[in-house]
């Protein structure tokens, strides 16, 4: 008995040790296949990578390939508001004004222009075309400003139209269409009549919402305008020719352009992948499969090892903190806003958590590449300094907490973007007034659009928030904090801060205008509205082969307008 | 042959024993121990589920770091880096200095980890200057780095980085802009070699040094130690993965608990009474089997009030618990079945058995086996689970981390921080593992009939 006992354990044991060398063998050869397979893989991509067997850059046939961010919903300028089809429309349409390669205003469809204290004239060309050979003329404009503040058209982006005159009362509904100030003096000459003073017109007309449509075409269409390649017309420096819901575009050059000198060099351009996934980018770049991506701060060290020639360039967007103002809300109180204004340092978060090259930290809601009276903005009116205190930041909350008869702060709800860089702001932002003052702060991490809601709602304390220029004008930011601004979603108000605003958009002499948008940077900082987080930049790279392309802060993010290949490097 | 004599027809005196057991006689549980410590993997998988829940439990007391808190200053450091720093005096503003001796692009003081300050001559042509910072040198191919800044006049020369500086050397450059702001390749290139430094300030309120401590400039201080290294908030890994642990395996270990439990007594009810009680009964775990897990996980949440920003551990518990049942229950079901028919039951019915006493007393012991193998492979398909939905941002809310929140942040600097994916993951494997293996070998052990098979 004893003997068969031992037996078996032994026979277990010994099961269990060849068993286990046996494991460790298949281990071995398992980890022994995928290092092969690994070094074979990395082998063929080095090959690829160092031979460009990529076809980003066509040169015989004069193309290129590039990545859009996402298809755009449909092609109608009146009703796009997201970034993809303000690039595609940038490339086939054109308004009356138009921007050079350093973003300069030159003539677009209108050969010449005057603005006016009560209104402006535009002076159309003969010869700017519709892809269809017929000229462009004043109706199409009239006609297309009117169904913009249709309110049956459900533009988003209407209000850019308001300073023309009914243009408010239009797009509520008070008046009918017609009674909109903007008149075609025969087929060559635009009239508009202003609301009130608007001495930044010229900058407003390149916008995509004031691009002309044409009537008869639009009519023939049924409804189904910018759905679909054919149906549009265009009249900028490229046609679209081909339109593959959610796989492909194609841009060919629009051989009526009446520019064609200065604009539209390449002759076709093809958006043959759609995708916001930034590794994915940055594969196909690396295999030659796109000409341009952009860069996040991880890949700057593959991006250096690349040996490319990384650029930057600021996208136009300024973040920060935006208050509920809202009455019953903690954040309305002063003492409070101040406090967490003292807690923390823009610089911290940009250098040491984002680590992003291209970004700025934030001082003012006006990014340093606005203009002022003769020189940058921030220039000559340079932004109140700010010290991080944290000693004065827990005086004022402890004032904040006599003020409103509180003994203990309730959670606070922080909304935010799910974006990588949002996120991480939002977390370091939460263990920082953890830190430093004690708070506890909730974060409500939603999708884009649903993040708009929620803000529009008025759901959230405190939300991670941006706004990205219009035009290129100080007031594009100016007017944000009104209390009449709808994207104004804290409901910030007060009285000096609307009266400023006001100044800032009627008067015409430019010092006292300025001095005015000096004093809204003031107040801003003051009253504590808002907590500037960073200026939004890119770090991007681009095939050296393609020349004068340009990421731009207004506009469309990508332009290759101006883009051609220039083999001589080679 | 031998001799048969009178006394070998004697009948035995009563009270001899017959047989003897030579050893004390084992029961049912001793001998699957016995069986089980025989079997090396699952005893390595036993200490290794004993020592995660040390982990858990015991770990944070003798690590007691607020896995919340950040250490800026050491963000996404892998283990073993180097923590010695060099006090110097807290950051000032810099704008240059007009009296700097020398000549080209050279440095105003010592590269550090505070801040490099750069300062130049205007560059022959230029309209302006672009700054850059890269790993390697130049060369021929100009790709100078990082551009870091861009000043479109020749009336600032100087440049003060502060961006992530790492001690270590960098390659600084100063381009030349054309008429147009476009790059040239007129350019000048600094090497800097970098300190690690850190203020007195900061070193007290990250709590290296005690308040009053006098400490000069120029004097040594160690960081403070991250073991297994930092995420990429600063944050100490050890510390989050212990206190992601605990969410894990609070999932992991609650969740099938309970849905055992539930699904052995839904089980043997429906095995035991049998006939139309049972049909029904199991068309009805067939039903919630058909239920769709996530859809119900984020109706719970829901359900719960869970706004934003709370936890989403309670409703995935309770959404587990409710939706994973059946598979437990029809096990046990069919086993009970197969119980009720067994002689010995019959034969303990005859001797007047109750109903309570037979189920207690035969069928679920005999059970039981089954049961404990159940629970050990759902505990690491639970811990999966809860992986996953942390991983898909259902689970937990930030800044409590869990293993597969903390697998779902790494994994954005897989290439550049490794370690930051490589650690959770690696906790998130060895534990299924270990579950698996001692799954594995109970059921051996626990399978009267492999008793001599070995």
């Amino acid at each position: 008995m004893s003997d068969t006992s031992s037996v078996v354990v032994d026979a277990d044991e010994g099961f269990t040790r060849s068993a286990g060398k046996q494991l460790a063998l298949y281990a071995l050869y398992a980890i022994a296949a995928v290092a092969a397979v690994m070094f074979v893989l990395s082998l063929a991509a080095g090959g690829a990578g160092s031979s460009a067997t990529g076809n980003a850059i066509d040169v015989e046939n004069n193309s290129i390939t590039i990545a859009l961010r996402e298809e755009p919903p449909q092609m109608d300028a009146a009703r796009a508001t997201d970034a993809s089809s303000n690039v595609v429309l940038s490339h086939v349409m054109e308004g009356l004004i138009s921007y050079d390669l350093d973003a300069q205003p030159i003539p677009g469809v209108a050969e010449r222009w005057e603005i006016r204290e009560d209104g402006a004239t535009f002076w159309l060309r003969e010869n700017a075309l519709w892809s269809d050979g017929v000229p462009v003329t004043a109706h199409d404009f009239v006609f297309s400003w009117r169904r913009v503040l249709n309110p049956e058209t459900a533009s988003q982006y209407a209000f850019i139209l308001y300073p023309i005159k009914n243009a408010e009362a239009i797009n509520t509904g008070q008046l009918p269409v017609e009674t909109l100030g903007v008149r075609a003096a025969g087929d060559r000459v635009l009239e508009v009549e202003f609301e009130r003073p608007t001495p930044y017109f010229d900058k407003l007309v390149s916008y995509l919402t004031y691009f002309p449509t044409r009537e008869d075409f639009f009519k023939s269409t049924n409804g189904r305008y910018g759905a679909d390649a054919d149906m549009m017309l265009y009249n900028g420096p490229y046609v679209l020719t081909e339109w593959v819901h959610g796989s492909t575009m194609r841009w060919e050059k629009n051989p009526l352009y009446w520019n064609k000198e200065n604009k539209g060099f390449l002759d076709e351009i093809r958006t043959a992948y759609i995708t916001q996934d930034i590794n994915a980018k940055l594969n196909l770049f690396k295999d030659g499969q796109i000409v341009d991506t952009h860069l996040l701060s991880p890949m700057l060290p593959t991006a250096m090892e690349q040996r490319w020639q990384i650029d930057r360039s600021m996208d136009g967007s300024v973040f920060y903190l935006e208050f509920n103002h809202r009455d019953n809300r903690i954040t309305r109180n002063w003492n409070f806003r101040r406090a967490m204004q003292l807690a923390q340092d823009s610089t911290e978060l940009v250098y040491k958590v984002l680590k992003e090259p291209s970004y700025i930290p934030g001082t003012t809601l006006f990014p340093a590449w606005l203009n002022g009276v003769s020189e940058s903005f921030q220039k000559e009116y340079p932004p109140v300094e700010h010290k991080m205190n944290v000693q004065k930041a827990r005086e004022h909350l402890a004032l904040a907490k006599q003020e409103l008869g509180i003994d203990e702060f309730p959670p606070l709800m922080m909304l935010t973007g799910d974006t990588p860089i949002s996120l991480l702001a939002a977390e370091y932002y939460q263990q920082l007034f953890r830190e430093n003052l004690g708070l506890e702060l909730r974060l409500d991490v939603q999708i884009f659009k649903q993040r708009l809601e929620k803000m529009r709602q008025g759901e959230f304390d405190i939300v991670l928030s941006g706004w990205g220029p219009d035009y290129n004008d100080v007031l594009t930011y100016g007017d944000l904090f009104s209390s009449w601004n709808l994207q104004n979603r804290g409901r910030y108000n007060s009285p000096e801060m609307d009266s400023w605003i006001r100044i800032a958009q009627s008067e015409l002499e430019p010092k006292k205008r300025m001095d005015a948008f000096g004093e809204i940077q003031r107040l801003l900082y003051e009253d504590v509205v808002i907590i500037p987080m960073y200026e939004r930049g890119i770090s991007f790279v681009v095939d050296p082969r393609l020349k004068d392309f340009r990421r731009r802060s207004v506009g469309p993010e990508v332009d290759y307008n101006f883009a051609y290949i220039d083999t001589s490097g080679q | 042959m031998s001799e048969i004599s009178a006394a070998d027809f004697q009948p035995l005196t009563a009270g001899q024993e017959t047989q003897v057991i030579s050893r004390p006689s084992l029961s049912y549980w001793q001998d699957a121990w016995i069986r089980l410590k025989a079997n090396r993997r699952a005893l390595a998988s036993l200490y290794i589920v004993i020592g995660l829940l040390a982990f858990t439990l015991l770990g944070p007391v003798l690590w007691p770091v607020d896995p919340a808190r950040q250490d800026i200053d050491q963000i996404s450091l892998p283990p073993g880096t180097d923590r010695n720093a060099t006090i110097v005096a807290p950051y000032q503003p810099w704008f240059g200095d007009a009296n700097l001796p020398g000549t080209g692009l050279r440095l105003a003081e010592p590269g550090t980890t505070q801040a490099v300050r750069l300062q130049w001559e205007v560059l022959p042509g230029a309209n302006g200057h672009r700054v850059y910072r890269n790993l390697f040198p130049v060369g021929p191919e100009y790709a100078y780095g990082i551009p870091l800044a861009e000043i479109l006049n020749n009336d600032t020369l100087y440049f003060e980085d502060r961006l992530d500086l790492q001690p270590g050397t960098y390659f600084y450059s100063v381009v030349a802009l054309g008429p147009r702001g476009e790059i040239t390749t007129e350019y000048e290139s600094l090497e800097v070699d970098i300190q690690r430094v850190t203020t007195v300030a900061e070193a007290i309120e990250r709590g290296l040094l005690e308040e009053g401590t006098n400490l000069q400039v120029g004097d040594q201080i160690e960081l403070a130690w991250h073991p297994l290294g930092t995420d990429y908030l600063g944050r100490d890994m050890l510390a989050r993965l212990m206190a992601g642990a605990r969410v894990s395996l609070f999932i992991g270990i609650g969740a099938p608990l309970l849905f055992v439990l539930f699904g052995v007594t839904y089980g043997s009810v429906a095995g035991f009474v049998g006939g139309r009680v049972d049909q029904v009964m199991m068309r009805f775990a067939d039903f919630v089997v058909a239920l769709p897990f996530l859809l119900f996980m984020i109706v719970f949440k829901i359900a719960f009030g869970i706004g934003p920003g709370e936890s989403g551990v309670f409703p995935m518990l309770v959404a587990m618990v409710v939706l994973l049942w059946p598979a437990t229950a029809r096990l046990v079901r069919g086993q009970i079945l197969q119980i009720r028919e067994q002689g010995y039951i019959d034969a303990s019915r005859l001797l007047g058995a109750k109903t309570p006493y037979l189920v207690f007393r035969h069928m679920i012991p005999n059970t039981l086996g089954v049961v404990l193998v159940t629970l050990t492979f759902a505990i690491p398909s639970a811990i999966f689970t809860e992986a996953f939905l942390s991983f898909i941002g259902m689970g937990v809310a930030p800044p409590t981390p869990s293993w597969g929140s903390m697998s779902n942040e790494g994994i954005k600097t897989m290439l550049t921080t490794p370690h930051e994916l490589i650690f959770p993951a690696l906790f998130i494997s060895l534990t299924v593992l270990a579950f698996n293996l001692l799954g594995d070998g109970l059921r051996d052990a626990l399978d009267a009939r492999m008793r001599n098979r070995e």
